[in-house]
C-alpha cells in the first residue's frame, strides 16, 4: 500500500522532531495559532445556527433569492472579467502595440484601491447627482442594481483574474507555435489547436480567482447593489440591523460553501492541468504578427478600458476637491482637511496595517521554510493550513471573529488586537504564495554548500537563506499591506469607534450622501497604499529583485 | 597502500530502493578517484555519504581512520563542488569564497592572504566584487572551485563539476584541474557518467552499476581489462565475439570464431570446447584488403556494410557472420573509404578474454 508506507514514513519524520525542539515548537505554535485563530472561529459560526435555521435558505424567500442572486452575479461578473482580462493579457504580452505602460497601469490601480472604489466613482458619474446623467444629459436614471453591479464588479476584479492569465500567457514559448506554423498550421489553427489549449488552465485559474472576489465582494453590493439581495450584504444587515447572529452565520455559510468549492477547483484541479514549465533559458523568437485589423481593433477595445478606468479613477479626484458633487462644482480643499480632522482612521488604517502584514509575513515565511525545506511528515497539513484562510471570504472571518472572540477564552471586542489578528490571519495565504514562491527560487544545494563549507543549521539559516528570503517577505508583507488597508468585508464586523479604519468611515460617508469626503478619504488611501508599493518596488529594485503584484 | 579514505559495506536505502548495495572502496592519500556510472547507479548518493548529506543504513565511513558516521555536515570538512554550482548569490566573489574561512574565526590577513592565493589559482584577479550572476559559466565554475579548495587541501569532492560547461571549456578545464590536483597532492573524489572525463583524469576509476562497485582500476585496466561486458560496454565502444576454444597451449588459446581461427596469447586458462567471450575496441582492428599476406590466427573476413567519415578517422560497421563489428580507421585514405570484402586484422595482444557470457573477468 503507497498510501500506507507514506504515513509509515511520516510518523518516522516525526519522530525524528524530537532532536529538533527549535523546530518542533515553531510547528507546535503555527498548529495552535492557526487553529485558534482560523479553524475554531469558523467552526463557531458554522455550528451556531440549528439545522432549522439552515432550513430557511430554502424556506425563505429572500434568502434564497439571495442566494439565486450571489450565484448569477458571480457568473455574470466572472464572465466578463475573465474576458477583459485574457484581452488586457494577449495585448500586453503579445502585441506589438504603444501604451503596454498605460494597459499595465490600469491592471495596477483596481489592486492597490479600496474595493469599493469603482462604485463611489460609478454613483459620481451616473447617480442622481452625477456628472454625466444629471449634468452632462440631464437624465435620472436609477443606476443601483444589477447593471451597476456588473459593470463596477468587472472594472474591480478583472485585473486579478488578469495577472493569473498573462503569467501563463507569457509562459507559453512563441517557439511552439511557430512549430505548428512550420508544420502547415494557419494562424487561426495554431491559436484554435496551439496557443489556446495552453491557455485554458490559466484562463481557468483567473476566472476562479476573479469568481471567488466577486462571489465575496461587500463594498461593492453595499454602495451600489441598492435592493438587490446579495449574501453579503444580507448577512451584513442582519447583524447590524437586527443584532440577529443566527441568520447572519446561515447567510455567511451559504457564501463559505461555493467559495471553498472555487478555492478548492483552483487548488486541485487547475493546477494539475497547468503546462506551465519553468525552463529559464529557454530563447523565444517574436510572437509571430497578427493581421493589423486584428491587431488594432483589440488595441482600440482595449484603450477603451482602460480609458473608462481612468476616467473612475479621474471623477474620484475631481470629486475629492469638489465643494458640493452635483449641486456646486466649485474646488476646495474642505474634503481634504476633513480627512486630516479624521487623521486618527487613516492611522488606524497604517498602524493595523503594517502590524498584521508583519505578523503574516513573519508567519508565513516560518511556515513556508519548514514545508519547503525540511521533513517534518506534516508538510501537507502545514501546507493546507496555509491556503486554507484564502478559502474563507474576509467577512465570514469577520462574522467569526466576532462569536469566538466575543468572551471567553478570549475576550477581544472593540480592541486594536482583533483588527490586527483578523486581518494578520487573512493575509496569510498571500505572503504564504510570496515565500514559498521565494524559497523555490533558491536551490537545494545552496544551503548543502553552507553546511559543506563548516555552517551549522543556524548559521545556514542566518547567512544563506534569510538574506535570500528578504525579497520575498517585503513583496509578502507589501501585498498583505496593500490588502489590509484596502480591506472592508473583514474589518466591518469588528470594528468599534476607536478603531474604525478609512475604509469604514468611506463606507459611511457614502451612505450619507456625502461624496466629496468620501472621495478625499479614498483618494487618501490610494496615494498610501502606492506610496508604500512604489517605495518597496525601489527598495527592491536597486537590488535587482522585480515586485510583482 | 594504506586507505585515506575508506567506504567499509555502506548500505543506503531511500524507502524500498537500495541505492547503494554493500560498498567497499578503499582511497589512498593523494589519489584521483572517479565514480563511474550511469544516472541512478549511486555514485552521487556515495559521495553524499562521505560528505554527510545522509547517512548510510549500515557500514562505515572513514577518514584518516576516523569514522566519519553521525557527524553532520558541517563538522567533517569535506568541500565539494556542486554540479550547480551553488554559490550564494546574494554574495560576492570574495565573500563566497571567503565564507568558508570566516565560519572558522580565521584573522582577516590570513583570509586575504588565502583568498588571493585562490584567485591567482582560478584566475579571478579582479572579480572579487562581481556577484555570481554578474559572471559567465565557466568564471562561476572556478569560484565554485575556488570555494571549496580554499578550505584546505586534503580533501575534494567534485560533483559533475563540468556538466554545465561547453565542451572545448570541459576539456580546458579537466586538463588544469588534473594538474592542480596533482601539483597539491589533494585526495579528490570525482563523480562523472563521461568516459572521457574518466579516464582522462584519474588514477583509479570504480564503475558503478545499480548501488554496487563493478570495478576498480587504472583507467587503463578499465579500459583493456574491463571485468564484465556492462563495464566493456559503458566505457567506451566495443566488440564481443563470442567463440569456442578449440585448443590449449601454455599461454596461448585456439579459438573459432564463425569457423575462423583466432590465435590468442593469453595466462587466461580454458577447457578445449568451451565458450568464451573475447573483447576489443574499434581502434585495435585493422582493415585490409584480401590479398594483403597476413600472419596466421589474427584475421577474420567480412564486408563492410557502411561507414561514417568523421576527419580524424573513419567508423566503419562490417558484417562478419551473422555480427556487426564496428571498427575505428585513423589511417584515412585521401581519395575515401573502402567498400566491399574485407579482412579484420586483430591485434590479439589486446583481445581480452571474458568467461561465463561475460558475468565475470578471469585472470
Amino acid at each position: 500500500m503507497a498510501s500506507g508506507t507514506s504515513v509509515r514514513e511520516s510518523f518516522k519524520e516525526m519522530k525524528r522532531l524530537k532532536n529538533e525542539p527549535l523546530l518542533l515548537l515553531a510547528i507546535v505554535l503555527i498548529i495552535a495559532f492557526v487553529g485558534f485563530f482560523v479553524v475554531y472561529p469558523v467552526l463557531r459560526v458554522i455550528l451556531f445556527p440549528s439545522v432549522q435555521d439552515y432550513a430557511q435558505l430554502l424556506t425563505k424567500a429572500r434568502w434564497f433569492k439571495a442566494v439565486k442572486n450571489s450565484l448569477f452575479m458571480t457568473l455574470i461578473s466572472t464572465l466578463s472579467c475573465t474576458a477583459v482580462a485574457f484581452l488586457f493579457a494577449y495585448v500586453i504580452a503579445r502585441l506589438d502595440v504603444p501604451c503596454k505602460g498605460l494597459f499595465r497601469f490600469v491592471t495596477l490601480l483596481p489592486i492597490v484601491s479600496p474595493p469599493f472604489i469603482v462604485a463611489l466613482s460609478y454613483i459620481l458619474l451616473f447617480g442622481v447627482q452625477g456628472i454625466v446623467t444629471k449634468q452632462l444629459l440631464g437624465l435620472q436614471v436609477d443606476i443601483y442594481g444589477r447593471l451597476g453591479l456588473w459593470i463596477v464588479q468587472t472594472v474591480t476584479f478583472f485585473p486579478y483574474a488578469y495577472s493569473v492569465i498573462y503569467g501563463v500567457i507569457r509562459s507559453i514559448s512563441t517557439n511552439l507555435e511557430y512549430a505548428a506554423y512550420n508544420m502547415g498550421a494557419r494562424r487561426w489553427q495554431v491559436f484554435r489547436d496551439v496557443f489556446w489549449p495552453l491557455c485554458r488552465p490559466g484562463v481557468a485559474g483567473g476566472a476562479l480567482i476573479a469568481a471567488i472576489n466577486v462571489l465575496t465582494d461587500f463594498g461593492n453590493p453595499m454602495m451600489i447593489g441598492g435592493d438587490l439581495a446579495l449574501l453579503p450584504t444580507e448577512a451584513y444587515m442582519q447583524i447590524s440591523g437586527w443584532y440577529d447572529m443566527k441568520t447572519a452565520s446561515v447567510l455567511a455559510v451559504a457564501l463559505l460553501v461555493p467559495a471553498v468549492l472555487i478555492f478548492l477547483v483552483n487548488r486541485f484541479w487547475v493546477g494539475q492541468r497547468s503546462y506551465v514549465t519553468i525552463t529559464g533559458k529557454e530563447i523565444s523568437l517574436n510572437p509571430f504578427p497578427v493581421p493589423s485589423w486584428v491587431k488594432w481593433g483589440l488595441f482600440g477595445l482595449t484603450m477603451f478600458l482602460s480609458l473608462f478606468v481612468l476616467l473612475v479613477y479621474g471623477t474620484l479626484f475631481y470629486g475629492a476637491f469638489t465643494k458640493a458633487w452635483g449641486y456646486d462644482w466649485s474646488l476646495t480643499l474642505e474634503n481634504i482637511q476633513y480627512v486630516f480632522l479624521k487623521g486618527k482612521q487613516i492611522w488606524n488604517s497604517i498602524r493595523y496595517g503594517f502590524l498584521s502584514s508583519l505578523g503574516a509575513a513573519f508567519l508565513a515565511m516560518v511556515l513556508a521554510y519548514i514545508v519547503q525545506k525540511k521533513q517534518v511528515g506534516l508538510n501537507k497539513v502545514l501546507d493546507f493550513l496555509a491556503i486554507l484562510p484564502g478559502a474563507i471570504p474576509g467577512m465570514f472571518l469577520g462574522i467569526g471573529f466576532v462569536m469566538a472572540f466575543n468572551g471567553k477564552p478570549l475576550e477581544l471586542t472593540g480592541t486594536s488586537a482583533i483588527m490586527v489578528l483578523a486581518l494578520l490571519f487573512w493575509n496569510i495565504p498571500t505572503c504564504y504564495s510570496a515565500a514559498t514562491a521565494g524559497l523555490q527560487q533558491i536551490g537545494a544545494s545552496v544551503e548543502d554548500a553552507a553546511l559543506n563549507l563548516g555552517a551549522n543549521s543556524f548559521r545556514s539559516f542566518r547567512d544563506v537563506i534569510i538574506p535570500l528570503l528578504k525579497a520575498p517577505f517585503l513583496s509578502g508583507f507589501v501585498l498583505s499591506f496593500l490588502r489590509s488597508v484596502t480591506c472592508l468585508s473583514v474589518v466591518i464586523f469588528l470594528y468599534a469607534p476607536a478603531t474604525t479604519v478609512g475604509t469604514i468611515s468611506v463606507m459611511v460617508l457614502v451612505q450619507s450622501g456625502q461624496w466629496g469626503e468620501a472621495a478625499a478619504f479614498t483618494i487618501i488611501l490610494i496615494t498610501i497604499a502606492f506610496s508604500v508599493l512604489r517605495l518597496a518596488q525601489w527598495v527592491l529594485g536597486k537590488q535587482g529583485i522585480k515586485l510583482e503584484l | 597502500m594504506d586507505a585515506y579514505i575508506e567506504f567499509k559495506n555502506v548500505v543506503k536505502r531511500f524507502d524500498d530502493f537500495v541505492a547503494l548495495d554493500h560498498v567497499s572502496l578503499q582511497i589512498p592519500k593523494g589519489t584521483f578517484v572517479t565514480l563511474l556510472g550511469p544516472s541512478g547507479c549511486g555514485k552521487t548518493t556515495l559521495m553524499r555519504q562521505l560528505a554527510g548529506f545522509s547517512e548510510p543504513e549500515e557500514g562505515d565511513v572513514l577518514v584518516n581512520g576516523r569514522r566519519m558516521n553521525g557527524l553532520p555536515p558541517f563538522k567533517r570538512n569535506t568541500p565539494l563542488v556542486f554540479q550547480e554550482y551553488a554559490l550564494f548569490p546574494h554574495m560576492t566573489v570574495y565573500e563566497n569564497i571567503s565564507y568558508g574561512l570566516k565560519l572558522k574565526k580565521t584573522s582577516k590577513a590570513e583570509m586575504d592572504r588565502r583568498v588571493g592565493e585562490m584567485l591567482e589559482m582560478f584566475n579571478l584577479k579582479g572579480l572579487e566584487d562581481r556577484f555570481p550572476k554578474q559572471m559567465s559559466g565557466g568564471q562561476q565554475q572556478r569560484v565554485a572551485f575556488a570555494r571549496a579548495l580554499v578550505m584546505g587541501q586534503e580533501i575534494l569532492l567534485l560533483d559533475e563539476p563540468l556538466s554545465n560547461l561547453d565542451a572545448k571549456l570541459r576539456v580546458e578545464v579537466r586538463t588544469e584541474l588534473r594538474q592542480i590536483q596533482q601539483k597539491l597532492g589533494i585526495t579528490t573524489i570525482y563523480v562523472t557518467h563521461d568516459q572521457d572525463e574518466a579516464l582522462s583524469m584519474s588514477d583509479v576509476i570504480a564503475v558503478m552499476r545499480s548501488g554496487r562497485i563493478e570495478q576498480i582500476g587504472s583507467p587503463w585496466e578499465i579500459y583493456f581489462r574491463p571485468a564484465n561486458r556492462f563495464v566493456a560496454d559503458f566505457v567506451g565502444t566495443v566488440n564481443f565475439l563470442e567463440s569456442t576454444v578449440t585448443a590449449v597451449r601454455s599461454g596461448q588459446l585456439t579459438v573459432s570464431y564463425h569457423g575462423m581461427a583466432l590465435e590468442v596469447p593469453t595466462d587466461v586458462t580454458a577447457a578445449v570446447g568451451e565458450t568464451i567471450t573475447l573483447v576489443v575496441r574499434p581502434e585495435c582492428i585493422r582493415l585490409s584488403g584480401l590479398e594483403e599476406s597476413t600472419a596466421e590466427g589474427t584475421t577474420l573476413n567480412g564486408t563492410i556494410e557502411n561507414y561514417s567519415f568523421l576527419g580524424r578517422m573513419i567508423r566503419y560497421w562490417v558484417k562478419v557472420g551473422q555480427t556487426e563489428f564496428v571498427i575505428d580507421d585513423a589511417n584515412v585514405d585521401l581519395t575515401g573509404a573502402r567498400s566491399g570484402a574485407v579482412k579484420l586484422c586483430l591485434d590479439t595482444r589486446k583481445l581480452h578474454i571474458l568467461k561465463d557470457g561475460g558475468a565475470h573477468a578471469d585472470g
